[in-house]
């Protein structure tokens, strides 16, 4: 009889148990029925987080009443600063009003990290601060939880528009 | 050198590589005669997996740019040195590497675990060349039998020990995306060789791999990588203080280790590889590099100046670091015809060149020096391997490889799609409507010296001349004038040719 071997390790494997920006619990299954964006960085950060957080909410206001079908939420990688609190004031001052900040225990991030396969590491400023470089992919799930496919920072907004509107009109 | 001349044919040198290379590829499996190196075990810079690895990537770059129209003479031999590549004796070391506890990560050894799947975990310094060499086969041979989910296998038992077989089922994509995911946990600085230590060396075949995934599948994985690796190398430098490659860093600390040594082969190697994506850089450091690596000698010939190695923890370090060879590979990517050849005299009167059943090699020799100084030493990689490659190279031939994607033309045109085994192929070459090939075989040695012509189907009325005499014609895949002899004649797929067995000939089969 053959043994069955399984081919490869998974790559983007997607599980997550975390909490919201209101405190509270979220997990993978919360999110089911609707396409999820997720996007990882940390409050702090000056460069990155604003310009893609700003540029994936210009699409989803494009997408109109499509948007509707999408969640799209932003996961700390530094949870010793980004309480639910922090990300849900910095989320509403910014006008990143469409996404849910998702924060949690620090085993529980390194777990997601893990799971993302998302690189952060903490890097100390001279002023005492510290800096959290970051993966900067958007990756998209369907509504049943699958992986679809990742988009690097690069991606421009009318190339992530258009992938977008391409699966929410089937 | 012009892109024609490239394909003007191989000298007897070159062809004595090429058929050295087919020689080990034939070896019984577990037969590493020829091939084992100064150290234990396979965890030095001469293990098996990297003399197959440039063996096929020298096969590969031959065939790209000197012999494109002999697939049938490529393919073969590929695939059985890459047969090899998945044998354990290649890559079970990695369940004692994986351990750590290496010098550079001693402090770490009580965290790592041992694992036996050679690629899940770190150990790029052999999952990359899985990766990248299973998809150039695809791509250099559009044969995509590694594409099948778990046609890459890496399976271990032992009757003696062990318990259980242990298989880990890979296939070119997964293993590329695999790969890939590391790289990008690992901010793109890169994936660890050993655990904890991060070489560029070793990540640059894994970035041939995901172009050449890339070039199949229309993705754009290699630029988002090398853009990626560009910025993350810029918080260590790619060069240290010195000017040469910095050798690694340290997943942990972030500590870089330099190329204090100025180890030739630190450079050479990491150059010779960078060039593919990053070739402006590469060439703007290598003047001021390469003078500091070789020495001049006598009519021209030219070796390395290798400084001795430190003692480590009371212990003389032997490892074949086949600094010779790596400074002719990169010299021969740079087209650095002045060095190249220095190096080739050099190797060719000191270095005891050596033939064997029609193949050319360089035997192990561990004397570093001969009475007169004259450098002597030989480990089998650069012995088997590595001149090998400098000699068969073409200017940028890893850069075009990365950076020209293959026209229609190679896989469409006439070319040799079989090659008995006692046959060599100096020449293979589509041009202007005309195949051209030059074929050596010899009597008493395995093969009945034919090779067959391919590729015949959409093709019309044509005419086979050898040494300048018409010997037959023909139309598509028929033939309609043959010699008495028979040496021509019509196979299912093609037509075979039977080479006369002294000498060389020159064949052209012109079309019309």
């Amino acid at each position: 009889m053959s043994t069955q071997v399984p081919i490869g390790p998974p790559g983007v494997m997607g599980g997550f148990s975390l909490l919201d920006h209101y405190g509270r619990h979220v997990d993978d299954l919360t999110y089911r029925g609707s396409y999820v964006l997720m996007f990882f960085g940390f409050t702090h950060c000056k460069v990155i987080c604003p310009r893609n957080l700003a540029k994936l909410s210009k699409v989803l206001d494009r997408l109109e009443s499509f948007a509707e079908r999408v969640c799209a939420l932003y996961v700390t990688v530094d949870p010793a600063r980004d309480t639910p609190e922090i990300m849900r004031a910095y989320l509403e001052k910014q006008s990143y009003t469409r996404f849910t900040g998702l924060t949690g225990a620090p085993k529980n991030i390194r777990d997601v990290l893990s799971s993302f396969r998302v690189y952060s590491r903490r890097r100390d400023d001279e002023d005492g601060g510290y800096q959290m470089p970051h993966s900067a992919f958007t990756y998209l799930f369907d509504p049943r939880g699958r992986f679809v496919e990742h988009w690097p920072a690069a991606m421009e907004a009318d190339e992530i528009y258009l992938r977008l509107t391409r699966l929410l009109e089937d | 050198m012009d892109r024609r001349s490239e394909t003007a044919g191989l000298d007897r040198f070159q062809s004595g590589h090429l058929r050295h290379f087919d020689n080990l590829s034939r070896r019984l499996p577990n037969d590493w005669s020829l091939m084992k190196g100064r150290s234990f075990g396979q965890d030095d810079f001469g293990a098996y997996r990297f003399q197959l690895a440039y063996m096929l990537y020298a096969l590969a770059l031959t065939h790209l740019h000197r012999l494109p129209a002999a697939p049938g003479f490529f393919k073969p031999v590929y695939g059985r040195l890459f047969e090899k590549l998945l044998l354990p004796e290649v890559w079970t070391y990695w369940h004692d590497s994986s351990r750590g506890g290496s010098i550079f990560n001693q402090h770490l050894a009580h965290s790592y675990k041992e694992e036996w799947d050679p690629v899940v975990r770190d150990n790029i310094m052999f999952s990359a060349y899985v990766q990248s060499l299973s998809l150039l086969f695809n791509y250099l041979f559009a044969d995509d039998r590694f594409a099948k989910p778990g046609s890459l296998r890496f399976k271990f038992w032992s009757y003696f020990w062990g318990g259980e077989p242990k298989v880990f089922a890979y296939d070119q994509n997964s293993l590329n995306e695999h790969i890939y995911w590391l790289m990008v946990q690992s901010g793109y600085v890169g994936v660890a060789c050993e655990p904890n230590c991060v070489f560029q060396i070793c990540n640059q075949p894994a970035i041939l791999g995901f172009r050449l995934h890339d070039l199949l599948t229309g993705g754009s994985r290699a630029e988002e990588v090398t853009k990626g690796y560009e910025l993350a190398w810029r918080e260590f430098g790619r060069l240290g203080d010195d000017g040469h490659y910095n050798m690694m860093v340290s997943e942990d600390t972030k500590a870089v280790r330099p190329n204090v040594g100025k180890s030739p082969w630190v450079d050479a190697w990491c150059g010779a590889l960078m060039n593919m994506w990053n070739r402006d850089f590469v060439r703007l450091h290598y003047p001021s590099q390469i003078r500091e690596l070789v020495v001049e000698g006598a009519d021209g010939a030219l070796s390395v100046r290798v400084r001795p190695r430190p003692e480590v923890m009371g212990e003389r370090v032997v490892t074949d670091d086949c600094d010779f060879g790596w400074v002719a590979v990169w010299a021969s990517e740079m087209g650095d015809a002045s060095t190249l050849n220095g190096l080739l005299r050099h190797a060719d009167r000191f270095m005891n060149p050596t033939w064997l059943d029609r193949g050319l090699y360089y035997p192990r020799n561990d004397q570093t020096e001969d009475a007169f100084g004259n450098r002597t030493l030989m480990e089998p990689h650069t012995g088997n391997t590595l001149l090998g490659y400098a000699r068969l190279n073409v200017p940028d031939g890893l850069w075009r490889l990365f950076n020209e994607p293959l026209d229609i033309g190679f896989f469409k045109n006439p070319a040799l799609i079989r090659v008995a085994e006692n046959v060599d192929v100096q020449r293979a070459v589509f041009i202007d409507d005309t195949l051209h090939f030059r074929l050596a075989s010899q009597d008493g040695e395995r093969g009945d010296g034919n090779i067959t012509v391919g590729r015949l189907v959409d093709r019309s009325s044509w005419v086979l001349d050898c040494d300048g005499h018409e010997i037959a014609c023909g139309n598509g895949g028929k033939v309609t004038t043959s010699p008495s002899d028979a040496s021509v004649a019509a196979e299912a797929d093609g037509v075979s040719v039977r080479c006369p067995s002294l000498g060389v000939h020159d064949f052209e089969m012109t079309f019309t």
